[in-house]
């Protein structure tokens, strides 16, 4: 009997979120549709010209990304009121920016000490091995500057 | 401007279109298998150096790093390696390192090297797992050379590419 209840009270708050999530989903769908719809209007767009809306949207997210991208900041300005463009989504690309992942590699203070103690020690690895510690553990390794030679034909 | 390392991604999928090197089976790897390895089979992760060129972003080189198992057997010629139980040794495999034939000779190579020794080493001391080697296939007579100057030897007459280097004496406290 308990167990009966118990299931019961499972059943009914599972249902109660299923629920929950399906009006969430309702309203972002009609809230998207009528941005769209908006948009659309304000564009100059007929309801058949979906395609083109969406390749002028996306052509506008996409320069708005790319100067978040580089680093700059967006605003509105009407005479002296500056709104900045604010949005979750920049965020993400700018922390990416800031620190993309997989960068060159840095190593910890802890250890590049111990590589250090690596190449102190009785430890005779070939030269080429020796010089690649040594560089790992050296502060402000630098990649090569690169000259592009004219591609030889195949 | 400098060479930055970056893992590799689809925003790359413009730059990989250029890269040009001596074997094929390098460059063809890159354009069709690299990401797709990365990010879908999960079967090998990818690094590029990109050169930010004044004429635009450039792909200058890759390697590729993923999981592998020695055979104990085959590791008979090697003293440290035949110590241990006979069980599989495990390791990380240099799958690939290639740099664009029209930048070769700057030291892109050993500098994509060191990467890779760099991220192998930082895995084997903090990384949840354990494993013994750094493994590569040389390409070539070429890459065994440059492979041999960085310490790894070859792993046998029955595997006469395969080449490791035995990373306890590096990692070991």
């Amino acid at each position: 009997m308990v167990a009966d209840t118990i299931t019961l009270a499972v059943a009914s708050h599972v249902s109660n979120i299923l629920l929950t999530m399906a009006r969430f989903q309702a309203l972002t769908n009609n809230v998207l549709d009528a941005e769209l719809e908006m948009l659309r209007k304000r564009l100059g767009l007929d309801r058949s010209q979906k395609a083109e809306l969406l390749r002028e949207v996306a052509g506008l997210a996409a320069w708005v990304v790319r100067q978040a991208e580089q680093g700059r900041e967006i605003q509105a300005r009407d005479a002296q009121n500056v709104e900045p463009l604010v949005h979750p989504a920049l965020e993400r690309v700018r922390a990416r920016k800031a620190r993309p992942v997989g960068q060159s590699l840095t190593l910890s203070d802890s250890e590049v000490e111990r590589l250090t103690a690596v190449l102190e020690r009785p430890f005779n690895p070939p030269a080429g091995l020796r010089a690649a510690l040594a560089s790992l553990a050296k502060v402000g390794r630098h990649p090569p500057k690169l000259r592009w030679k004219k591609a030889v034909a195949a | 401007m400098p060479v930055r390392i970056e893992a590799l991604g689809p925003d790359h999928r413009p730059l990989m279109t250029g890269f040009q090197n001596q074997h094929s089976s390098l460059v063809e790897y890159l354009k069709r298998y690299a990401l797709r390895h990365a990010t879908k089979d999960l079967l090998a992760r990818t690094f590029v150096a990109i050169d930010d060129a004044p004429t635009g972003p450039r792909l200058a080189g890759y390697f590729s790093l993923a999981t592998v198992s020695v055979d104990r057997a085959a590791a008979e010629r090697h003293p440290n390696l035949t110590r241990l139980p006979r069980f599989p040794i495990p390791g990380v495999l240099l799958a690939r390192l290639a740099v664009d034939t029209r930048v070769q000779g700057q030291g892109l190579g050993r500098y994509l090297f060191e990467e890779a020794l760099g991220r192998t080493l930082q895995l084997a001391k903090v990384g949840p797992v354990a494993f013994r080697l750094l493994v590569t296939d040389a390409i070539d007579a070429t890459a065994a050379r440059f492979y041999e100057r960085h310490g790894l030897v070859q792993l046998s007459d029955e595997y006469p590419c395969r080449m490791v280097l035995d990373l306890r004496p590096i990692i070991e406290p």
